[in-house]
């Protein structure tokens, strides 16, 4: 696959340590502009580590993340549970709070941030629930209404940890097509995934975090082995090392 | 019927006095619920009781120094509260002991001092005049300040509005945009601490957190919207503030329980016949057949 515009999130020989303890060690490589990177790993890999230094919520011990994108345009849907879901707040309004980071604190919305916002639910399938409470949803229609906010939000730089873990397959089948078209507009995202046929469905991309070391490598490599066999740590050049 | 209601409902505020505590407590009672509001969303329903607290040393010693001057008691209760504030959160810091731990132990100790300040300059009916207030007391000096205060409250909350509810629902939505929202989280102790200080000149510092919780809790009973629960509360209190001054008028009361007394039959009431989660509301779900219900 061809990726028309350059990186914006660069990974530059990371070291990320949790309570004093290393979690991954030598972390380099491009999470390339337009394409869908699926992080994969055991659990206590390091997968929820390495989104807190692309987010700058962990300092690294050494090395940097370099991330071109400004922070109102990048968005973590973390797993569900970190939201408060007794809130009471309705899906339309869930929605609308994505235009606030770049919209402004003080400001009303407008006829415009409604209709896109009424734009985004529809293309969700979601309209009919604008003005259900969020803590009435089932977990696929909160997802949806999730991915609404960053679409409201306009992101660039997307991290979605499990996004279809305890979702019903109509939700995946509609989330699915929207995040392939949010890549296709030149977004970055980076998907936690564990279930191998959502992987092949979704990924361009694998970032897969073993032993405390990172290797990338494409969809296939990793389904026709299930796991790379003899896996060849990311070198400097920004690309992955190939068929291990 | 006419002449019956004159006299239990209008003819009391015919006194300077009532006037003035009605005033009061209607000022009171948009500011405290709104805070009340956040503070339960945001699960911190027992701070606002550990900040009455903390503040009391800081009132203690502006009478000790000016005697009963709201004044001087208001500011040095506003310093001492977010003194023994930033004080918890850097124990908590320093020892990696939770927060609220530190809290706890920081907010009894004021308790103490303030009532041991108290003692030492003064006499038990002024010590009870700052633990539960003397709303009939109030003079104009003082109206002007608490209403002051409570409108420096609602324009603070109308400015941050959009960015405490976001922070209420959803704080990595913030942080992942590198936004810092300990700011909003300052801004608002700040608030609640002043609205606090605002009470306890009419309520008493341990009996003004009462306006505070009590409407904002009834009101989760009654809406699910954050507008309605805001709504409610507020009139739930004002409610409660008229009607808690005319039974204390009308039955020789103190005034600052009775205030709090309706509030809390407000909240038992609500409880038991609320709308949302109501012992009422799970009698009729588990009689209404499926068909009928609505989700909406």
């Amino acid at each position: 696959m061809s990726y028309k515009t350059p990186s914006r999130l660069i990974l530059h020989d990371l070291h990320l340590a949790q309570a004093r303890r290393s979690v991954l060690e030598h972390v380099s490589g491009e999470f390339k502009a337009g394409a869908i990177t699926a992080l994969i790993g055991a659990n206590g890999a390091g997968k929820s580590t390495l989104i807190q230094a692309i987010m700058g919520e962990l300092s690294p011990i050494s090395g940097e993340v370099v991330c071109a994108i400004p922070p109102e345009r990048r968005a973590w849907l973390p797993q569900q549970l970190a939201l408060d879901l007794t809130f009471p707040m309705s899906v339309e309004e869930l929605v609308m709070t994505g235009s606030w980071p770049s919209h402004g604190a003080l400001k009303g919305y407008c006829a415009a941030h409604y209709r896109k916002g009424r734009d985004i639910m529809a293309r969700l399938g979601i309209s009919h629930l604008a003005h259900r409470p969020l803590g009435e949803l089932s977990g696929g229609q909160r997802q949806r209404a999730l991915i609404g906010r960053t679409l409201m939000q306009e992101a660039e730089l997307l991290l979605l940890d499990e996004p279809f873990a305890n979702v019903d397959s109509e939700t995946v089948s509609v989330l699915v097509p929207i995040l392939r078209q949010m890549a296709d507009d030149g977004m970055t995202l980076i998907v936690v995934l564990h279930d191998m046929d959502h992987l092949q469905r979704l990924a361009d991309e694998v970032l897969l975090l073993e032993g405390g070391r990172a290797y990338w490598m494409l969809p296939s490599e990793l389904v026709s082995a299930h796991r790379p066999v003899n896996p060849l740590p990311f070198t400097s050049g920004g690309h992955y090392v190939g068929t291990a | 019927m006419w002449e019956l209601l004159d006299s239990w409902l209008i003819a009391p505020f015919d006194y300077g006095f009532m006037r003035r505590a009605v005033v009061a407590g209607l000022a009171l009672s948009l500011a405290a619920p709104t805070l009340g509001v956040f503070l339960v969303l945001r699960g911190m329903s027992l701070i606002g009781d550990a900040m009455a607290h903390a503040i009391l040393p800081g009132v203690a010693l502006g009478f000790l120094l000016a005697g009963f001057s709201l004044p001087v008691m208001s500011i040095s209760g506003i310093i001492f509260g977010v003194f023994v504030a930033l004080l918890a959160g850097a124990v908590s810091k320093m020892g990696g002991q939770r927060e609220d731990a530190a809290m706890a132990s920081f907010f009894i100790i004021s308790l103490a001092a303030g009532v041991m300040l108290i003692s030492l300059g003064g006499s038990s009916v002024d010590l009870t005049h700052v633990l539960f207030g003397s709303i009939l007391a109030i003079n104009s000096t003082a109206l002007l300040l608490i209403a002051s205060i409570s409108t420096l409250i609602v324009i603070i909350l109308a400015v941050i509005f959009r960015a405490l509810v976001v922070e209420c629902l959803d704080p990595l939505f913030l942080r992942g945009q590198g936004r810092r929202n300990q700011w909003i989280h300052s801004i608002f102790l700040g608030l609640l601490v002043l609205n606090l200080t605002a009470g306890f000149q009419t309520l008493g510092t341990l009996m003004a957190v009462g306006l505070m919780m009590l409407p904002a809790t009834s009101a989760r009973f009654w809406s699910k919207r954050l507008e309605g629960l805001i709504g409610i509360a507020i009139v739930l209190a004002m409610l409660a503030s008229t009607g808690g001054l005319l039974l204390s008028f009308h039955f020789d009361l103190p005034s600052g329980p009775s205030i709090i007394l309706l509030a809390g039959t407000g909240y038992l009431l609500s409880a038991l016949f609320g709308r949302y989660h109501s012992l009422a509301a799970r009698l009729r779900r588990k009689t209404t057949p499926i068909e009928t219900q609505s989700l909406t």
